[in-house]
């Protein structure tokens, strides 16, 4: 059966893994044990009952007496079974935590060799280059934004008014390039008083 | 199928429920389905559908293993007793033998064909249902028993609970094959254990 476990596998499998599975075994086993105690305190049970039915109390009382004897029995095997859970919860935790204890340990020294190649002369000395860039950066920037003269100015300026102008244009539409149609002119009707006439007697009258 | 035994059959009408609810095909109550035809062809269709029949059967009340003896033989699978028909331990050794030769069963090396092994769901499948559930129940890289996967408190609800050993055994060595698992001994070589590893399902 053991050979079933191929070679390279084999190898994964700890001292550790054989002690927890020969708890589990025992766990087990004790399992098994809890299954037939069981059984036999049912039977016990049963067969008090038979004897009482008919009318054997001395066989009964012995009966119960055994069911008695293997009830605790079962107890304590439960006892044992949580007592061997624990165990082997406890050792499980404890390789779990040697896990993340071996993880921790590990991050550490890739921590630590990482601050090995930068040692603190050499950042100060690399901020300090690169504050140097910066400086001679700006100054560059300064130069090159202060020699135009006030006349290159002027012409930007005028450049620029030009092309907001053209935008501007572009956006409105076009002036229509056909005349205005001549006004009919309505005739009058006597007593009517021409639209116009009639608006401006209504303003005097406001006025008024 | 055969033309003769397939009209027959149909011709039969009503199958058989059983009160565990597992309803047998009307060619169960076929007679001369208990028979071992001598045609070959009758034959191969024949122990086919036994075959099958068995299976469900098997499936149906999760069984799996096969006794050539008196219980096995005097079953309702094998003996109809609403046709008088049985099979003869002989026919059904023969069966089982076609079952085997298919890879539906395997003898057990030591009971000189008088005891097989069923599978009805091969031990691929039980590996993807066993695997999947270890990962989900975060069993990963922890020890477990072969006890504890077929009889444990947290298998209860499976599939797989109170699997047979055998098929426990082949399922495993899929497992194996698969770089999914590994099983060993503990220090007292008394039962296997199996180790999980990240792979996942």
């Amino acid at each position: 059966m053991g050979s079933s476990s191929s070679k390279g596998a084999a190898a994964k499998i700890t001292a550790h893994d054989r002690a927890i599975l020969d708890l589990k075994v025992q766990r087990d086993k004790l399992r098994q044990y809890n299954k037939r105690l069981e059984g036999v305190v049912e039977k016990e049970l049963r067969l008090a009952k038979g004897h009482l039915a008919k009318g054997e109390k001395q066989r009964a009382l012995l009966a119960l007496r055994r069911k008695k004897f293997q009830e605790s029995l079962l107890e304590k095997t439960v006892l044992q079974m949580t007592n061997l859970d624990e165990l082997t919860m406890s050792i499980e935790q404890a390789m779990v935590e040697k896990q993340v204890f071996a993880g921790l340990a590990a991050g550490n020294q890739v921590l630590k060799e990482l601050h090995k190649e930068m040692s603190l002369a050499d950042v100060e000395k690399l901020m300090d280059e690169t504050a140097d860039s910066i400086a001679y950066q700006n100054e560059i920037d300064e130069l090159l934004s202060t020699r135009l003269s006030v006349a290159d100015e002027e012409d930007i300026e005028r450049e620029l008014d030009l092309m907001v102008e053209e935008e501007t244009k572009a956006l409105l539409p076009n002036t229509p390039e056909n005349a205005l149609p001549e006004l009919e002119q309505q005739p009058v009707e006597e007593g009517m008083l021409s639209k116009a006439s009639w608006v401006d007697t209504l303003c005097s009258n406001r006025e008024t | 199928m055969s033309q003769t035994t397939s009209n027959a059959a149909q011709g039969l009408g009503q199958a058989t429920t059983l009160a565990s609810g597992f309803q047998f095909p009307s060619i169960h109550n076929f007679p001369p389905f208990y028979t071992l035809q001598p045609t070959a062809s009758t034959w191969k269709n024949q122990s086919d559908l036994w075959g099958t029949v068995i299976m469900r059967y098997y499936r149906h009340h999760r069984l799996y293993q096969l006794d050539l003896d008196d219980s096995t033989t005097n079953d309702q699978l094998f003996n109809n007793q609403r046709i008088s028909r049985a099979l003869k331990p002989e026919t059904i050794q023969a069966i089982v033998e076609e079952m085997v030769k298919k890879g539906d069963a395997e003898w057990d090396a030591t009971s000189r064909k008088r005891r097989a092994i069923i599978f009805w769901r091969k031990p691929e499948d039980w590996a993807a249902m066993i695997s999947s559930w270890v990962f989900e129940s975060g069993l990963n890289n922890s020890i477990l028993t072969f006890y504890e996967i077929a009889h444990g408190e947290n298998s209860e609800d499976q599939e797989f609970y109170n699997i047979h050993p055998t098929v426990l055994q082949k399922t495993m060595d899929v497992l194996v094959k698969r770089g999914v698992a590994t099983t060993f001994q503990g220090a007292n070589f008394e039962e296997m254990g199996v180790k999980f590893f990240n792979a996942g399902a």
